[in-house]
């Protein structure tokens, strides 16, 4: 950690986000140095504040290391939003912040009294991101589904995968946690720039449907405009062979050892058949050109399969890469924490948090060089800065924060 | 209204891994100019091809990801080609590259020499492993850096291979985050004048994508593993998880308490007119008071419950099966989720073109493409900014067909100076 200056120092978030593809984003805007606020309460809490994995036995909302990482850095104040009073408190933090963001539900959002209405009333010149799962318009705009349900929608389903099983997805809610936060943190940004150059505030209506699938327009693109059905492929693409996932020689410390490699090329295809002693494949006419290793694609996995499954997976991608074939090892997630080059590269952090302890966090997805992109605290406890927001933000007196939490509108 | 970006220039000069980054700040409406070797870009030969169109102006994957460009040709290893490269980057807000440590060495260049030329320029570096670390020259593709990450290891079934997710997620994952990094560190160069690196590793970008298995390896010591079709517990569950309609499968999240819960689904039933006789007794009762996720997990670790618990869950998840299996999947995903039951259709590129609400939001853009004599339907972008939209201005460059404009402009520039 550099304490150094951040890009979005001084920039004031409203954070009404929650399970992935929100609080993802604003915690990206968090670790370039912006203040995000989450407004919580223990009465509904964030789903994933509930979900595993957390500490066996334990049981608190504060544990979760699902919800921890997607939260670092943030404030938390826990006001009842469905109440009159927690409503106007919900206001004044919109005439506070610059940015609004929240992925609930149109009728979520209503439940709350933050739709854009409201928010543009309270604050003309406020950037407010709403991130439902259609958008806010248009037939299905009130459709519900967490990232399950999205990625069935989206396309990613039907096509990954191999074509002899069901689509049944990645095994993950995958658009969540990379596509759909940061196309929003895009969004966002370039909109804040728009503010800063002429005062304007606006709104942006970030589908999560039309985010996904522009990510994963290809296949789209290719039914429209050339009549291609591109159907599961398990892990090959029609522009590169071979080009797949191989399984290892067994070894009792690491079975299920599993070797991916890519010829981009036929010069990558020469050297990879050098390598392995076999010049004969590179010869070989079913091979030479990529339509040739596409046109007989069984016959050169097999050929392929058949030499790394007499590797040890370490050893031959140190080979393969050597020969400058692309190559890497499929890691589980223990392998990607002790992963020795991201550990030089300082992507991991370690934070200490009062609850859950030293625990590890994913780092920033980019970086910048003079304003740096980092993770200064842990994620919040649920309303752990309710008292400092209530006095400092919100400029009420002890008596009245007291009176509050009574009336059970704080927590 | 221009984009919020108009007033930029991108130069681009990198590998498929950057295409889309360009690609979105394009479509927020900087000027990206991609700069091309004589022999075009790579991925100008990728396959799938549009038909009726000649190489190298035909490659589909090509001509979504370099919409919105111009595109100019040098070759960067002629001392020509470098001055008018730098006299473009001289030119630029922004550099977009995808070049490792080695291939920069190898062009005799270096992010100093980058900057002599723009002292606050923005450079965005995206590349498979970052620029420092063992790795950082290492070869580098979109599957490499699925696998690396963690990604791949879990999604396919358990005793078969890890799998990709498709289209290049690693190479737009790496991109996403670079266009996110750029505006932020042109919002610090606004105020500041001062410009920087923005750095990618795809790999890096990914890491997210494992969603709780880095998680579960910290806190719990365990490693998430693939799980194919039972990713959602123990016993099937009605209303969770995969079922095959008469015309391609949906995806149900049916038995919990969000949304109208598997009531929702029964009222699905009705609505499409399958008499599934569970609103009689004693189904009824059982799916008000027991069709519940958590409540059936439970049930089932009773002995004394889980036998009878079984044979009903049998009796509703056939009901389910043979109701599923007679409708279309978008009258299925339509109907129920106007009845807030959690449900997905499983959609096919063609699905996804035809979508109505996609569709009902002219989400895609027609654009005639005249230098390759075809109109191409793009899919929109990934936001809507309300007062700064994104536009689609023009079809992919053909190669080389900005030079002339780009260099004529720059000399202009320069003698203006």
């Amino acid at each position: 950690m550099t304490g150094l200056p951040r890009a979005l120092d001084g920039v004031k978030v409203l954070d009404l986000t929650w399970f992935g593809a929100g609080p993802i984003a604003t915690r990206a805007l968090a670790n370039m140095g912006a203040d995000v606020i989450r407004v919580e309460t223990a009465k509904r809490p964030d789903g994933l504040r509930v979900v595993p994995p957390r500490p066996e036995g334990n049981a608190s909302l504060n544990v979760g290391g699902y919800y921890n990482n997607f939260n670092a850095e943030k404030r938390s104040v826990a006001i009842d939003l469905t109440t009159e009073r927690g409503q106007e408190l919900g206001l004044d933090l919109v005439r506070w912040a610059d940015i609004f963001a929240t992925n609930m539900t149109a009728r979520a959002v209503r439940q709350i009294g933050m739709t854009w209405d409201v928010v543009h009333e309270a604050n003309p010149g406020i950037v407010a991101m709403y991130q439902p799962m259609q958008g806010m318009t248009g037939p299905h705009s009130e459709f519900m589904g967490f990232g399950a349900i999205l990625s069935a929608v989206c396309g990613v389903n039907y096509l990954s995968g191999f074509d002899a099983n069901p689509p049944v997805g990645v095994g993950t809610n995958y658009p969540d946690y990379v596509v759909n936060p940061m196309h929003a943190v895009t969004a966002i940004l370039a909109a804040l720039r728009h503010r800063r150059r002429t005062g304007e505030g606006q709104l942006i209506d970030m589908s999560q449907l039309e985010s996904s699938v522009a990510a994963f327009a290809g296949p789209v693109f290719a039914w429209d405009n050339a009549g291609i059905a591109h159907e599961r492929a398990g892990n090959r693409v029609p522009f590169a062979a071979p080009h797949g996932a191989f399984r290892c020689a067994e070894v009792p410390a690491r079975p299920d050892r599993w070797l991916v490699l890519a010829c981009l090329d036929d010069e990558q295809w020469r050297r990879f058949a050098q390598m392995c002693e076999h010049p004969e494949w590179a010869d070989d006419a079913r091979f030479g050109t990529l339509a040739d290793r596409k046109a007989n694609e069984d016959a050169l996995e097999a050929l392929v399969a058949s030499w790394v499954a007499k590797q040890q997976g370490p050893e031959a991608l140190a080979a393969l890469q050597a020969a400058g074939v692309p190559a890497g090892l499929v890691q589980n997630a223990s392998e990607v924490l002790a992963d020795e080059h991201l550990r030089e590269r300082g992507y991991f952090v370690t934070l200490e948090h009062a609850e859950a302890g030293a625990r590890v966090y994913d780092g920033p997805g980019f970086r910048l060089s003079g304003t740096p992109v980092e993770l200064r605290r842990p994620a919040p406890l649920l309303g752990e800065h309710t008292w400092e927001i209530a006095t400092d933000v919100l400029g009420l007196d002890g008596d009245e924060v007291g009176q509050l939490i009574a009336d059970r509108v704080l927590y | 209204m221009p984009g919020p970006l108009s007033d930029l220039r991108v130069v681009e000069v990198c590998g498929p891994v950057g295409h889309y980054a360009g690609r979105l700040l394009a479509d927020l409406g900087a000027d990206v100019i991609k700069v091309e070797p004589p022999e075009g870009d790579p991925a100008r030969r990728y396959p799938p091809f549009l038909p009726g169109v000649e190489q190298p102006e035909n490659a589909v994957t090509f001509l979504l990801l370099n919409a919105n460009k111009r595109g100019i040709m040098l070759d960067l290893a002629s001392p020509d080609g470098l001055e008018g490269f730098l006299r473009l980057v001289a030119s630029a807000d922004v550099l977009l590259d995808s070049w490792q440590p080695h291939d920069l060495a190898a062009l005799g260049l270096s992010e100093d020499r980058l900057r002599a030329a723009r002292p606050d320029l923005v450079r965005a570096s995206v590349t498979g492993w970052g620029l420092s670390g063992p790795r950082a020259d290492w070869a580098y593709a979109d599957i490499v850096a699925q696998a690396m990450s963690g990604v791949m290891n879990l999604a396919g079934f358990p005793d078969g291979p890890p799998e990709q997710v498709a289209d290049q997620q690693a190479h737009r994952s790496a991109s996403i985050n670079a266009a996110a990094g750029i505006v932020a560190a042109i919002l610090h160069r606004d105020a500041t004048g001062e410009g920087q690196l923005v750095e990618v590793s795809a790999q890096e970008a990914l890491s997210m994508a494992q969603e709780t298995a880095m998680m579960f390896a910290d806190i719990n010591g365990i490693d998430r593993q693939r799980t194919g079709n039972a990713g959602t517990g123990p016993v099937r569950i009605p209303g969770v998880g995969l079922y095959e309609a008469n015309d391609g499968w949906v995806y149900l999240m049916a038995a919990g308490t969000a949304g109208s819960g598997f009531e929702g689904v029964v009222a699905t039933m009705e609505a499409l007119g399958f008499d599934s006789g569970l609103r009689e007794e004693p189904w009824a009762t059982f799916i008000r008071e027991s069709m519940n996720r958590a409540m059936i997990l439970q049930a089932m670790a009773d002995p004394l419950r889980a036998d009878d618990l079984a044979r009903k869950l049998d009796h509703v998840d056939g009901v389910l099966t043979e109701f599923i299996r007679g409708q279309s999947k978008r009258d299925l995903y339509e109907v129920g989720q106007g009845l807030r039951v959690l449900i997905g259709m499983v959609s096919a590129p063609k699905d996804i073109s035809t979508s109505t609400q996609l569709n009902a939001r002219d989400w895609f853009v027609e654009i005639d493409d005249p230098g390759r004599g075809v109109r191409l339907r793009y899919p929109g972008p990934p936001w809507r900014l309300e007062a700064t939209p994104a536009t689609l201005r023009r079809p992919a460059p053909l190669l080389g067909q900005h030079t002339a404009e780009v260099l004529g402009e720059l000399e202009l520039s320069e003698a203006g100076r």
